[in-house]
């Protein structure tokens, strides 16, 4: 009787997290591979730093091996559930260092990449088009107010004293473009239902 | 709607935005889970919020990380040492990465990115892993109409997983193993939401009898969907 198998490729994400629980390094391996950039793009965005950003992401694959069995798939896909435990723990070492949360230059790129038009950007998902849209029509000031909060995890004060706008004020561009890019992406969900 | 400690679901949604993206300091969070226990509306706007927060983070753009970083992570998990030998997969990596070179072509279809080489971040190796002996896949079934898939990993820890998708069933599902034998065990249950969607996974005794199929029964004990290995396997 011969044996024949499929390519990991083939298996979901949500299958190879539970093949992850057992233990198996050969899925371990597989696990890690399919995730790393996702994880390690999160960590170095935040984090800036090669090292801190490696260990963040090898933090985030030991979190992951641990706490498998409460990944919910109702909550998100295994890639995103991914990248929130990096990103979490890439906000917690940068406010660890007690440095500058952003440097100008990075958040100016990261802008770019963010707000890039969705045509270089072919293999996105749906979702990720969409939001990539939603953030890049919002006015210049409510944008960078969300990556600043969103994805470097800086306070309404902090992003207050990085752009010298008063406390108010930023808060004010954080809700607003949130509420704008919850909308579009409640609107597509509408539009699929 | 103003709970017990005064704060209002319009305070909750001065402040949601900040809360989903976990901006908000310690100390403007006070009073804010006890309205959210007791308030479903505003629990259900934070989640939006927090999963249009998660969702950000899919823009950021992925990043190979540096060489090795595989291996440390494998050791960091204790699973070093019971590793495969490294040796042949780091040479058939080599022979597909430098065969997609040769052949100015790059190896796509969800191929795995991997990195070889030294220094700096990996360059990119697209390549498509080989077959899996001990990696099978069957579609769950029943009169002809499919119910999902179901997915079985025979190697040293084995483990299934399924994801059913049952329109018109809901409530708790068994799973059973059938083996070569004729012996039957049962090896989970789990729940299907209202609209028949649930998925499953756990580990197996990997026992003598090899695994023939996977068997997901109703709560009273009838047949929901079957799946059957074209081979026997362990």
């Amino acid at each position: 009787m011969g044996r024949i198998g499929i390519p990991l490729e083939r298996v979901p994400d949500e299958a190879l997290l539970a093949g992850l629980m057992t233990g198996d390094p050969e899925i371990a391996v597989a696990f890690v591979r399919r995730f790393q950039r996702r994880v390690f793009g999160v960590a170095i965005a935040v984090v800036g730093d090669v090292q801190l950003a490696e260990d963040i992401a090898q933090q985030t694959f030991e979190r992951a091996c641990r706490h498998a069995q409460v990944y919910d798939p109702r909550r998100g896909s295994v890639p995103t559930w991914l990248a929130a435990i990096a990103h979490n723990l890439a906000i917690d070492a940068v406010r660890a260092r007690k440095t500058t949360p952003v440097d100008p230059a990075d958040l100016e790129n990261m802008m770019e990449t963010i707000t890039d038009t969705p045509e270089r950007h072919a293999l996105s998902t749906e979702t990720a088009v969409e939001l990539r849209r939603a953030v890049g029509t919002l006015p210049r000031e409510q944008a960078r107010a969300l990556v600043m909060a969103g994805i470097y995890g800086m306070t309404a004060q902090q992003v207050a004293d990085f752009e010298e706008i008063p406390l108010g004020t930023a808060k004010t561009r954080i809700r607003t473009a949130m509420g704008k890019v919850r909308a579009s992406l409640a609107a597509r969900q509408v539009d699929h239902d | 709607m103003t709970d017990n400690s005064g704060f209002s679901c319009e305070q909750l949604r001065e402040i949601g935005a900040e809360l989903a993206l976990g901006v908000l300091p310690a100390e403007d969070r006070a009073g804010v889970m006890d309205h959210l226990e007791h308030c479903p509306a505003c629990r259900e706007y934070v989640h939006e919020l927090t999963a249009t927060s998660d969702a950000l983070l899919d823009l950021v753009p992925g990043s190979e990380p540096p060489v090795g970083f595989e291996d440390r992570v494998i050791d960091r998990l204790g699973l070093s040492s019971v590793r495969r030998p490294r040796r042949r997969v780091q040479w058939r990596r080599f022979a597909l990465a430098a065969a997609a070179a040769a052949a100015g072509l790059a190896l796509g279809g969800g191929g795995w990115v991997l990195g070889a080489s030294v220094g700096r971040p990996a360059p990119v190796a697209p390549i498509v892993s080989p077959v899996q002996p001990h990696l099978l896949t069957a579609q769950l079934a029943h009169a002809g109409q499919s119910f999902g898939q179901v997915y079985l990993y025979t190697g040293s820890s084995p483990w299934l997983y399924m994801a059913v998708d049952a329109d018109g069933h809901s409530g708790t599902v068994r799973c059973q193993l059938q083996r070569a034998d004729g012996s039957i065990v049962k090896v989970g249950s789990f729940t299907l939401n209202d609209d028949g969607y649930g998925s499953w996974g756990g580990p197996y005794l990997a026992g003598t009898s090899p695994v023939t199929g996977v068997r997901l029964l109703n709560a009273d004990g009838s047949l929901l969907a079957s799946a059957t290995f074209n081979q026997s396997y362990g």
